[in-house]
């Protein structure tokens, strides 16, 4: 999620009104406000409105939301006469550019750093960490048009940002803290994006690093915008919601060219939705002119085309209307979520339970009337509590998460009685008998099935009650089942057995076998037993 | 007052008579031993009704030489009486006491020896020595003598005197039933009738029980069995399915594009088994690429079916209504599902891996976003909160999307969880022509909140202590 520092002085300059009236509108907007300063307060944000991850941005939207001023915000752009070339070569790499010139910026600490902060927030919510776009701003007049974005040799060499000496783009990668965090990205391509000037001083290095020439500073006046990446749709998002914020600070925007087409337009997108559709939608009735009036308040072009039709102008930074759909949003938070009317639909339904859970209430019944106390352990454990500390083999079908966040959860349970012995290790403390059990998913060759599982942990604790306690809550369940000798290791030999239903093993029970208590560090006996609840009759098929 | 024993009732009907006396007496009076009459007493004592009061005596005891001389006599007594005028050391010293006898009257200065004959002096006499020895007096010096020689110990008695008190007396004189008591009733007893002739031992209410600890449920799992009867009341079909998923279903099919931040390694459990794609998945592909057939432009770029096969635990139960729908096409259809869904998270006191979501849809002709806040109205209402307020919010595969907001006294407003309508672009593919709204929460948060948990791994890792304690009818009080 983007947090996004709002300074009060600057966002009431540019809303037009006053801090309080601000904070208190703008979750009604979407956002979350995290915490508030003296000076400033911290908003978050979605990812689908990248066109808020700045002040100029939320003051916009909040102008039009307060009615303050509503409707389509115009960018003039005119040419700068700058033009950029693009390199053949780059078409696997990083084909796509989007570029453009900000005049008259004046700068200062403050704004610098807003800037240089939308600009990460950008990265990561539009350009999925620089792989899909990459944005760098220069000093325009630090370097000479014509421009070229070309695919370099590795070892060419210009300093990097922060840097005093010359590297080899190989160097970067290994050396500078962006080229370590951004390497991925690039290092398996033969030759690197690079962007020069007429002289062939180095602008950029994307999506890694900008040159040191080019350095914005306090004393900056006129931006050159570049913006690379590999999907043409986000790259103009990206140059068209800088372009508007700066716009919104007070600087012009001017296009350049780019294989002979002038970008960016910052021209909006039209579409035309249907009122009723709408109203359908959100359960409102309202007129043409009524939903234009509140696409206005959110800052679209909206006239009635007809009774039932909106012509809509879509302002280019709003990245997330693909669908009509994200225009009614827009026109239920104009009109008020708590302004809509809440009423539950009116079909006639009839509740079903799930029949898995239906087995599962009663599995919990039987054991609860036996003095079972139920405890319901994680899912993901590891093979050193599942197999190692059971004597047990590694089951075929166990899955393996990919990337585990520790040597405690590597894998998806297959079975439930080594958790209850881990539980009964947690609880060593605590007054014996202490007699648990778990009904639960486990999986295997990645299908999920429920069983249940018992143990009694005390001093008397043997064969005889395994026995007794399976077949109690066997029989509760209407399980016919026929019992033979066990092989399962982590039972005593001669104190085990396998539960059988139609000629299959469906479960186990027995007293748990000494070496298994002391690899679970427990002192006294364990009766236990587990089984699958597909034995039961008439069990529904997943 | 609490109930008399048995025991009790026979000693204050003896101390009726004997008033005040000592437990060795009321013992013989009672046919028990002192001890149990001590205790009888103490109980009684406790109730108001008797005083005991203990008296410490020290008293000297005979050795066991020291018995021997009380019979006949000091050593130097026993030789003092034999010797006579003229008397021989020789026949002396055949006397049994001569060893010690001698010694002590020589040193006393009882006797002196002249040549071989042994001569009284003047006055001699041990009665002194004797008297010490009949009546021992603790600031007696021959007392203390003896008791140097090893023949007198001094030792402590403990004596228990009782006494009946007014009260006491008044209970008694009232009359006590002193038929013998009877515990537990026999098989015998109650078919013969003889109950009806038992006096039934009467036992203390103000006493705590001996613990015992039921079998149950877990309370997470209560609570998690409140909100299913609360959809199934509220006409909702439940749903249940693998934890294992496949990216399609899990991403694909609601539209996450494949280069969703949520997506990736660090945020999601993938696993390296693959399941092949369901038919019909082009027309998911192609919502993606370019929006179908409907009015959505989709993410464009590449979608990669290799990336839709690979398996990932579930990270939401949304993968499973969608499955659902897939699967029911007509409307009506309303269904939840309450399952474990797993996020590749740290885990600590407020986060887990692996976590309980509720999430439900429905599915109707002209149902609309309006209908949505009135379910979930009626739902947190039914949950016991009776505030509720909505804000606009951020769901990849809903549009328009919300948050809902339920006030909590003392704690303030929460965000209790998400909602929206299916975005066309889910809907569409999978060839569903009505809206679906649909809304998810996490219930562990509203367990932790109810249980008053400061560690959500609690919920997992329990205590036997905290789950015994736990009572199983636990009244919320709004909502928590």
């Amino acid at each position: 999620m983007a947090v996004i520092t709002l300074p009060y002085k600057y966002l009431e300059r540019l809303t037009c009104t006053d801090r309080k009236t601000i904070l208190k509108n703008v979750p009604l907007i979407g956002s979350d406000v995290e915490r508030t300063e003296e000076d400033h307060a911290d908003v978050e944000f979605f990812p689908d409105r990248p066109d808020l991850f700045s002040p100029e941005g939320v003051a916009r939207a909040m102008r039009g939301y307060l009615g303050l001023e509503t409707g389509l915000p115009i960018y003039p752009v005119k040419p700068s006469g700058i033009s950029f070339s693009i390199d053949p070569k780059l078409a696997d790499i990083r084909p796509v550019l989007g570029a453009a010139v900000i005049r008259g910026v004046t700068f200062d600490d403050e704004s610098i750093q807003s800037i240089m902060s939308l600009q990460e927030s950008l990265h990561w919510a539009v350009g999925r960490g620089r792989s899909k776009v990459a944005i760098g701003i220069h000093d325009l007049d630090a370097v000479r048009p014509p421009f070229r974005y070309i695919a370099a040799p590795r070892s060419r060499v210009f300093v990097p940002l922060d840097y005093t000496e010359e590297m080899t783009m190989d160097q970067i990668l290994e050396k500078h803290p962006k080229g370590r965090d951004y390497a991925k990205i690039v290092k398996d391509f033969p030759l690197f994006p690079l962007i020069v000037d007429k002289d062939d001083n180095v602008l950029s290095f994307p999506p890694i690093i900008n040159g040191e020439r080019t350095r914005v500073t306090i004393d900056t006046k006129n931006i050159l915008l570049d913006t690379t990446g590999t999907d043409k749709r986000a790259v103009n998002v990206a140059v068209n919601i800088i372009c508007t914020a700066m716009a919104e600070a007070g600087a012009t925007i001017e296009s350049v060219e780019i294989g002979g087409v002038q970008t960016p337009t910052l021209a909006p997108a039209e579409r035309i939705v249907n009122v009723k559709e709408c109203s359908r939608l959100l359960g409102v009735s309202l007129t043409a002119p009524q939903m234009a009036e509140l696409l206005r308040k959110m800052r679209f072009g909206a006239e009635p085309a007809d009774a039932d039709n909106v012509k809509v102008q879509v302002p280019c930074y709003r990245a997330d209307i693909m669908h009509d759909w994200d225009l009614f949003e827009d026109v239920a938070i104009a009109y008020g979520y708590d302004k809509l009317e809440s009423r539950p639909p009116k079909t006639f339904t009839v509740g079903k339970p799930h029949p898995v859970q239906v087995n599962a209430a009663f599995a919990r019944e039987a054991f609860t009337g036996l003095g079972y106390l139920e405890v319901m352990p994680f899912t993901l454990t590891s093979e050193d509590v599942l197999y190692k500390r059971m004597q047990r083999e590694e089951r075929a079908g166990v899955l393996h998460v990919m990337h585990p966040i520790s040597i405690e959860n590597t894998v998806v349970r297959t079975e439930l009685l080594p958790l209850l012995l881990e539980f009964l290790t947690l609880n060593r403390h605590r007054e014996l008998p202490q007699r648990l059990f778990t009904v639960g998913d486990v999986v295997l060759d990645c299908r999920t099935h429920q069983q249940a599982a018992g143990v009694s942990s005390h001093p008397d604790a043997d064969f005889s009650e395994a026995y007794a306690s399976a077949d109690a809550v066997l029989h509760e369940l209407s399980i016919d089942y026929t019992v033979e000798e066990s092989k399962d290791p982590a039972f005593i030999d001669g104190r085990r057995g396998n539960i059988i239903v139609a000629g299959k093993t469906v479960g186990v029970f027995g007293e748990v076998h000494p070496a298994v208590l002391t690899a679970f560090e427990l002192e006294h006996s364990v009766a236990a037993f587990e089984f699958d609840l597909r034995a039961v009759p008439g069990y529904p098929a997943l | 007052m609490a109930e008399l024993t048995q025991n009790e009732k026979r000693l204050l009907a003896t101390l009726e008579k004997e008033k005040k006396t000592d437990a060795p007496h009321l013992a013989g009076l009672l046919e028990a031993t002192p001890e149990a009459v001590v205790q009888w007493a103490h109980l009684a004592q406790d109730k108001g009704l008797a005083t005991v009061e203990r008296i410490v005596a020290k008293e000297f005891v005979y050795t066991d030489e020291g018995k021997t001389y009380a019979e006949k006599g000091l050593p130097e007594t026993q030789l003092l009486r034999f010797i006579l005028p003229g008397t021989q050391l020789a026949n002396l010293q055949k006397h049994e006491a001569f060893r010690i006898g001698f010694g002590q009257l020589r040193k006393k200065g009882l006797v002196t020896v002249e040549g071989t004959s042994v001569t009284k002096v003047a006055g001699a006499s041990t009665d002194a020595d004797e008297t010490a020895l009949k009546n021992p007096a603790a600031d007696d010096k021959k007392t203390k003598e003896l008791m140097k020689r090893g023949i007198l110990q001094e030792c402590e008695t403990v004596r228990y005197a009782i006494a009946i008190t007014p009260e006491g007396l008044a209970l008694a004189k009232k009359g006590l039933d002193l038929r013998e008591e009877t515990g537990t009733l026999t098989r015998e007893q109650i078919l013969s009738g003889a109950w009806k002739t038992k006096n039934l031992r009467r036992y203390d209410v103000s006493k705590l029980p001996k613990k015992a600890y039921p079998g149950k449920i877990h309370p997470y799992q209560r609570i998690i069995g409140e909100m299913r009867e609360l959809l199934l009341e509220m006409g909702f079909t439940e749903l249940y399915g693998g934890i294992v998923q496949q990216s399609f279903w899990n991403f694909d099919a609601l539209f996450q594009p494949q280069d969703h931040p949520a997506r990736e390694m660090q945020d999601t459990f993938y696993l390296k088994e693959t399941l092949p794609l369901p038919k019909g998945y082009e027309k998911v592909k192609a919502m993606h690429i370019s929006g179908g057939e409907t009015s959505s432009t989709g993410w464009g770029g590449v979608w990669k079916e290799e990336k839709a096969e690979q398996c990932v635990l579930r990270t939401h139960t949304t993968c499973l209504s969608i499955q659902h729908l897939a699967q029911h096409k007509n409307p009506p259809i309303k269904a939840f599902a309450i399952g474990r869904v797993y996020r590749r998270e740290t885990i600590d006191t407020t986060h887990l891996a692996e976590f309980e979501q509720l999430e439900g849809i429905v599915m109707d002709e002209d149902v609309s976003f309006g209908n949505l806040l009135g379910i979930l109205r009626e739902f947190y209402n039914r949950m016991g909160f009776t505030s509720v307020r909505f804000k606009p919010s951020f769901y990849p595969y809903t549009e328009p999307s919300l948050d809902a907001e339920v006030y909590v006294e003392g704690i303030g407003w929460i965000e209790m969880g998400g909602a929206g309508v299916f975005r066309e672009e889910v809907t569409a593919p999978i060839g569903i022509n009505y809206p679906v709204l649909a809304w998810g929460l996490g219930v562990s948060r509203i367990a932790m909140l109810r249980l008053g948990l400061k560690d959500l791994r609690f919920l997992h890792k329990s205590d036997v202590a905290f789950l015994r304690e736990t009572p199983s009818l636990r009244k919320a009080k709004g909502g928590i």
